[in-house]
C-alpha cells in the first residue's frame, strides 16, 4: 500500500509483500525489513542486456518484510500512479517504486527520446499495482483525450500512461539557424486517451538550447 | 513558543528584552523593533571550558545571540526548516544542522563512544556525525535544517525504527541508537542494495528524518 507523507516522502506499509524500489532510496522504516539488490531489475538476463544495450539501467533493489518503509531521493517530489493493467511509460531516472507485481521492461522511443536528453529507450511498467514517479517539483497530469491533444516541452516531460500515440513536432525555421530561435524548437504530440505528467522544470536538452 | 513558520524555509522568531536566542552567525534575514546581534566566541552558552569542549570536539559552530524586543527572521541555504518543540527531554543534534534556539535550552557535547563504546566512534564516523554530537536540554524551541523536508517518526518500546545514516537529522527522547551492518556477500562484491548501514533506534521518544540522503 503505498501512501505519500509529504510530497517529498513515500511510505509504503507492508505485510510481508514486497516492492521495488531505486537502490539506495530507503531513508527510514520501523518493523522488519530485508534489502537485496535485484541484478538486472529483475527482468531475467534478457531483461539485463537490453537495459545493458539501451542505457536504460536502473540499479533496483527488492524490500520484502513486515512494517512501514519510507523512500525518498534528492528531494525529488513524488507522485503516485495507479495502474489498471494499463501501461507507463517513465525514464528510468524519474521511476522511484513500484509494487512488485508489475512488469518492468524497456522500449524504443526513436526521435522523441533523444530530444529529451534522455536517450532513445524508455522503461515502460505494466500490470495491476501502484508505481511512485518523481519530478523536479510538484508534477501536473494533463489528460488527453480525442479531440484535445497536448503537445509538450520535451524537457519538462516526465512520463504517460494510457493508449497515446506520440508524434514528434519541430518549429525550426531560418531564425533558429541565426541563433534567434525561441527556445522552443521541439516538442512532443500526443494525441489518443491518456494522461500525461508534466514537470515544472526543464532537463538541459538539445531543444532548449536552439 | 519563540518560533513560527513562515513558509518551509524561513522562520520568524519573537524576542523580548530579558530573552536570550542563540543562532548560527549570518542566519539572520530581516528584522524588525530593536535587536541586537553579538558574536559569541565561545560558541554558546557555559563558560570558557565549554568553549575549549567544543572546540576540542569539532562541534563549534559559529553562533551568535539575539538580544533586544522585535521579530527576527532567519533562513539558511534556502534548507528546509523544522521546529521541534523540546518539554524537558534531550535532543541530539548535528552542531552543523542547528539554524537557532532558545537561551533557556541548556547546550552541551557528548561523546559518541558514551553510547556503545567503541561502535558508538564507528557510528559518528559512519553516519558523519564524527566523534562528538551536540545535546539540547530543557524546555523550549530548536530550529534544525534539514535538505528536503523533515517527517518524524516515532519511536515506541519494542518496536525499534531503522533509519539510513545519511538521512537522519535529529532525535530526542530516551533514545539508544546502535549502527545495525547488514553487510552480506553480495555487499563485497559490489551488488548491494546501498542499504548496508542502518541506525537502529529504540526506546521511547522520536527522530527526525530528511527526504533526501544529501548532507547539509
Amino acid at each position: 500500500m503505498f501512501r505519500l507523507q509529504g510530497s517529498k516522502v513515500l511510505a509504503v506499509d507492508m505485510t510481508g509483500d514486497a516492492v521495488k524500489a531505486k537502490n539506495g532510496s530507503m531513508v527510514a522504516y520501523d518493523g522488519q525489513m530485508a534489502f537485496k539488490k535485484m541484478t538486472g531489475g529483475g527482468e531475467g538476463i534478457r531483461g539485463m542486456v537490453t537495459r545493458r544495450l539501451t542505457g536504460e539501467q536502473m540499479t533496483v533493489m527488492e524490500v520484502r518484510g513486515q512494517g512501514t518503509c519510507w523512500f525518498a531521493d534528492r528531494a525529488s517530489e513524488i507522485n503516485l500512479v495507479s495502474l489498471q493493467g494499463d501501461k507507463l511509460y517513465v525514464e528510468s531516472s524519474n521511476l522511484l517504486a513500484t509494487d512488485a507485481g508489475l512488469r518492468t521492461g524497456t522500449t524504443f522511443t526513436g526521435l522523441r527520446g533523444a530530444s529529451q536528453g534522455n536517450g532513445l529507450f524508455t522503461t515502460t511498467v505494466e500490470g495491476h499495482g501502484q508505481a511512485a514517479i518523481m519530478s523536479d517539483g510538484p508534477a501536473v497530469v494533463l489528460r488527453v483525450s480525442r479531440q484535445y491533444p497536448l503537445t509538450v516541452d520535451p524537457g519538462a516531460y516526465i512520463a504517460h500512461q494510457g493508449n497515446l500515440n506520440q508524434s514528434f513536432q519541430s518549429g525550426v525555421t531560418f531564425r533558429t539557424l541565426f541563433g534567434e530561435g525561441g527556445g522552443e524548437a521541439f516538442q512532443i504530440r500526443f494525441e489518443g486517451d491518456g494522461l500525461v505528467y508534466v514537470q515544472p522544470s526543464e532537463r538541459n536538452t538539445i531543444a532548449g538550447d536552439v | 513558543m519563540a518560533f513560527t513558520e513562515i513558509n518551509s524555509k524561513m522562520i520568524q522568531a519573537t524576542v523580548m528584552p530579558g530573552q536570550r536566542l542563540y543562532s548560527q552567525r549570518g542566519a539572520m534575514l530581516a528584522y524588525k523593533g530593536e535587536v541586537s546581534f553579538t558574536p559569541n566566541i565561545q560558541g554558546g552558552q557555559g563558560g570558557v571550558m565549554s568553549m575549549l569542549g567544543r572546540r576540542v570536539a569539532n562541534e563549534a559552530t559559529p553562533l551568535m545571540s539575539v538580544e533586544g524586543s522585535g521579530t527576527v527572521m532567519f533562513g539558511h541555504g534556502g534548507h528546509h526548516i523544522q521546529i521541534i518543540e523540546l518539554t524537558g527531554d534531550t535532543l541530539y543534534v548535528e552542531a552543523d544542522r542547528l539554524l537557532a534556539f532558545e537561551g533557556t535550552l541548556q547546550q552541551g557535547t557528548m561523546f559518541m563512544g558514551s553510547q556503545g563504546g567503541v561502535m558508538g566512534m564507528v557510528r559518528g564516523q559512519v553516519t558523519g556525525q564524527g566523534l562528538f554530537t551536540t545535546t539540547l536540554q530543557g524546555r523550549g524551541a530548536v530550529a534544525v535544517m534539514a535538505h528536503g523536508g523533515v517527517f518524524e517518526i516515532p519511536i515506541t518500546p519494542g518496536r525499534p525504527v531503522h533509519v539510513d545514516p545519511q538521512a537522519y537529522v535529529a532525535h530526542h527522547g530516551d533514545v539508544r541508537n546502535k549502527l545495525s551492518a547488514a553487510l552480506g556477500w553480495r555487499d563485497m562484491v559490489g551488488r548491494g542494495s546501498g542499504e548496508a548501514f542502518q541506525l537502529e533506534l529504540s526506546g521511547s521518544g522520536a527522530v527526525f528524518v530528511q527526504a533526501s540522503e544529501e548532507k547539509l
